[in-house]
């Protein structure tokens, strides 16, 4: 390799700074946290509010008791739930459910057409034994029926316990757990109390944490791939060629380029500090400065094995679109623990969670994933490997990239295929 | 000043660069001549270390090219192109600062080379706001910054007008006086007689032609001489001519073998013949081209065809 570590300074300095100073960048500063963000207070909202909507509809329910277990049961449901659990989860609301019953379930259906009633239940004759119930609605969700099933099932209990219990027993049976404080074992030992917004902060942190990660370094791998294809289709390599070595470039680019990932993750991090910090403090969250410097190192590490690869598709492609076309297939394996996210967060230190933080091109984002989960302490030999393997992923990649990178630089015409780019990257080329 | 020695070049088997050896002098102004895919692409990128012969040396000022001897090496390739959102001088201070110039005299530089190719109120506009042959200016000032000791310049006057054409010229005098070499590659015969001293032109990776570009030109010549004399007259029979042919104005005397200029001269002016000029005639360049690459001659005149191709070695750098 012969490298000048000056000029690589002079084109890393130069690569930022045109970087930085693209309408693009800024727009991907700023725009992205606000559309993110956008996106999940939305969708937080939008998932509360119909919940609430749900339950404010369900006014009415019909039932045909064919096992006459529930002539005695209560002709009203009372339904209590907090309407911002994550902000003021002591604020709750009341919802009452009139229960009509119907003789037979032509009835129902003949109400449900009729637009009279939403939603019924038939209690079949063997219910006791069985246990099966069947459950009428004017369909109009596709996952559910229309919501209030708690609300139906507590009224179920009420209603086969009427007159065999005194009501104290008769509403904690009906309703076992009105509050779960819910504690569980920190990193540092005690067990901390959970709550709902602990909760959330608790759940978002890890994924926020890690989809950042994850962006940088595809942010700081696409520009890599643009600078390159438009350096190969304005063919202003070969005069650079002549007054820098290939490895100059290449270092110079992975390390500007870099620093521009980095400032993307700087100005995030601290506009989510400054604007989640409140919440983070209310619920008693701290991002502990061990994590943040494994962060640095797995952004680092990540970005210079997605980095490598992105200059070598940009070296033997021809232009952006076909470069974007190579550089997919690679870059989507940094997304799938997000695509495998409830199998991780639900065992986190599990065969697939621990597997895929292994894996160098998942490691980066899997392991964020799971170290900034609150609760779970990745075992520390599991840390040392998930690195070391990175780190040899990201040498055997860079020295095959850079070999790619000199030989596809100049090249024009048809792009190579996969056998031959794979011959470029042997040693001895 | 540039010593390439034996130098091969092959890819995937193919020798394109076979056993070319020549030396650019200090201060020349050198033509590397060659048909389309003879090689001289690949000759170039060599010798600014792009590329690596398989065997064989490059040496600048004694020393092998790569490393340092970027900073005294600069290249203006057929094609070409700039960064197309900033501008020309934005453009020159990074290739000045990559040739070890400060910021401060890189800047300095590229302003006084955008003075000298008239384009000073262009320097803070964006490159894409340039015409063609405005960029081919701004392209032409990124080879000469930090001021190279060897300019290579591929097709350098394609797509200029004859006012940029002049002035390419005029800086590539003023770069030669002050002591730069300059390898100019060209398909423009016209400008290789009138700017260089020495050339080479290869063949299908092959040397064919090496030398002063007055010799080669006559060394392809017919055993002729070109008279132009007062009156309009023919001009007698004389010993040692065998044939007379009246050529824009001149007379072309067809000699007899083993005739010398020097002795038709003599016996021209014996005869009383009024001679205003006399010279060895010579083959324009363009003509020594065609028949050297049609009739696949080699350096030694007599050879038909390239010499054999080397056992393919090693692939691509």
């Amino acid at each position: 390799m012969t490298l000048s570590w000056k000029r690589a300074w002079i084109v890393a300095r130069r690569e930022y700074l045109t970087t930085v100073r693209r309408r693009a960048f800024l727009l991907t500063l700023v725009a992205m946290p606000l559309y993110f963000g956008g996106i999940m207070l939305y969708a937080t909202r939008s998932a509360d509010s119909s919940r609430i909507e749900t339950l404010r509809g369900f006014t009415q329910l019909a039932v045909v008791d064919s096992s006459g277990l529930f002539a005695g049961a209560p002709r009203t449901i009372t339904t209590q739930v907090a309407t911002d659990p994550v902000h003021a989860p002591e604020r709750e609301e009341t919802f009452r459910t009139e229960v009509d019953f119907l003789p037979d379930q032509a009835s129902l259906e003949a109400e449900l057409r009729a637009g009279r009633i939403r939603r019924g239940i038939v209690v079949s004759a063997d219910y006791l034994t069985s246990g099966r119930l069947r459950r009428y609605s004017r369909s109009e969700n596709l996952l559910t029926s229309g919501g209030g099933t708690r609300a139906v099932e507590r009224w179920l209990a009420q209603g086969l316990l009427t007159g065999r219990l005194d009501s104290l027993h008769l509403e904690r049976a009906s309703r076992p757990s009105v509050r779960l404080d819910d504690y569980a074992l920190g990193r540092d030992g005690s067990f901390a109390l959970k709550d709902e917004r602990r909760e959330a902060v608790e759940f978002m942190l890890p994924f926020l944490f890690s989809v950042l990660l994850g962006t940088c370094i595809i942010t700081g791998g696409q520009y890599l791939l643009q600078g390159l294809s438009e350096e190969k289709e304005s063919r202003i390599l070969e005069s650079l060629l002549c007054t820098l070595s290939a490895d100059d470039l290449l270092a110079g680019k992975l390390l500007g380029l870099g620093a521009a990932g980095l400032t993307l993750v700087g100005v995030w991090m601290a506009a989510g500090l400054a604007l989640g910090g409140p919440m983070m403090a209310m619920a008693n969250v701290h991002l502990p400065v061990g994590l943040l410097v494994l962060a640095l190192v797995y952004f680092l590490l990540g970005y210079l094995f997605y980095g490598s690869l992105m200059t070598a598709i940009g070296a033997v492609t021809n232009n952006m679109r076909e470069a974007q076309q190579f550089a997919m297939m690679f870059t989507f394996a940094l997304f799938v623990p997000f695509i495998v996210m409830t199998a991780i967060l639900g065992s986190p230190n599990g065969t697939t969670a621990v597997g895929l933080s292994l894996f160098p091109p998942t490691a980066p984002t899997t392991m964020l994933l799971r170290l900034a989960l609150p609760s779970v302490v990745v075992p520390a030999w599991q840390v040392v490997a998930s690195l070391a393997l990175l780190a040899l992923a990201c040498w055997l990649v860079l020295r095959g990239a850079a070999r790619v990178f000199r030989i596809g630089l100049l090249m024009t015409g048809k792009t190579p295929n996969l056998p031959e780019i794979l011959r470029w990257a042997r040693p001895g080329r | 000043m540039l010593e390439v020695h034996d130098i091969v070049k092959t890819f995937d088997g193919r020798a394109v660069v076979n056993r070319v050896s020549f030396e650019v002098h200090p201060g020349e102004i050198f033509a590397l001549l060659g048909p389309n895919g003879a090689g001289k692409t690949t000759l170039i990128r060599m010798i600014t270390d792009i590329l690596r012969p398989d065997s064989g040396t490059i040496r600048l000022d004694g020393q092998p090219v790569g490393g340092d001897s970027r900073q005294r090496v600069a290249y203006l390739p057929e094609e070409r192109g700039l960064y197309r959102h900033v501008s020309p001088l934005d453009v020159l201070v990074y290739y000045g600062q990559l040739k070890g110039l400060s910021a401060h005299a890189a800047r300095a530089a590229g302003l006084a080379l955008l003075e000298r190719m008239e384009l000073a109120d262009w320097a803070t506009k964006q490159v894409q706001a340039l015409s063609k042959g405005m960029q081919q200016k701004v392209q032409f000032c990124t080879a000469l910054i930090g001021g190279p000791r060897l300019l290579i310049l591929d097709e350098p006057f394609t797509g200029l007008d004859p006012l940029n054409t002049q002035l390419f010229e005029e800086i590539l005098a003023e770069r030669r006086a002050a002591g730069a070499t300059v390898l100019l590659s060209t398909h423009q015969m016209n400008k290789v007689e009138q700017l260089c001293d020495r050339a080479l032109m290869i063949n299908h990776g092959h040397m064919v032609l090496y030398g002063p570009v007055r010799e080669l030109r006559a060394r392809h010549a017919d055993h002729a001489v070109m008279l132009r004399c007062a009156g309009s007259a023919a001009p007698p029979a004389v010993p040692g001519v065998r044939g007379v042919a009246p050529t824009d104005g001149e007379w072309k005397l067809m000699l007899e073998p083993g005739a010398s200029p020097q002795g038709v001269l003599r016996e021209l002016c014996g005869a009383g013949v009024p001679v205003v000029s006399f010279a060895v005639a010579s083959l324009p360049l363009e003509d020594v081209f065609v028949k050297v690459v049609r009739e696949g001659l080699g350096l030694d005149h007599g050879l038909s065809g390239p010499p054999e191709p080397e056992p393919a070695t090693g692939g691509a750098r």
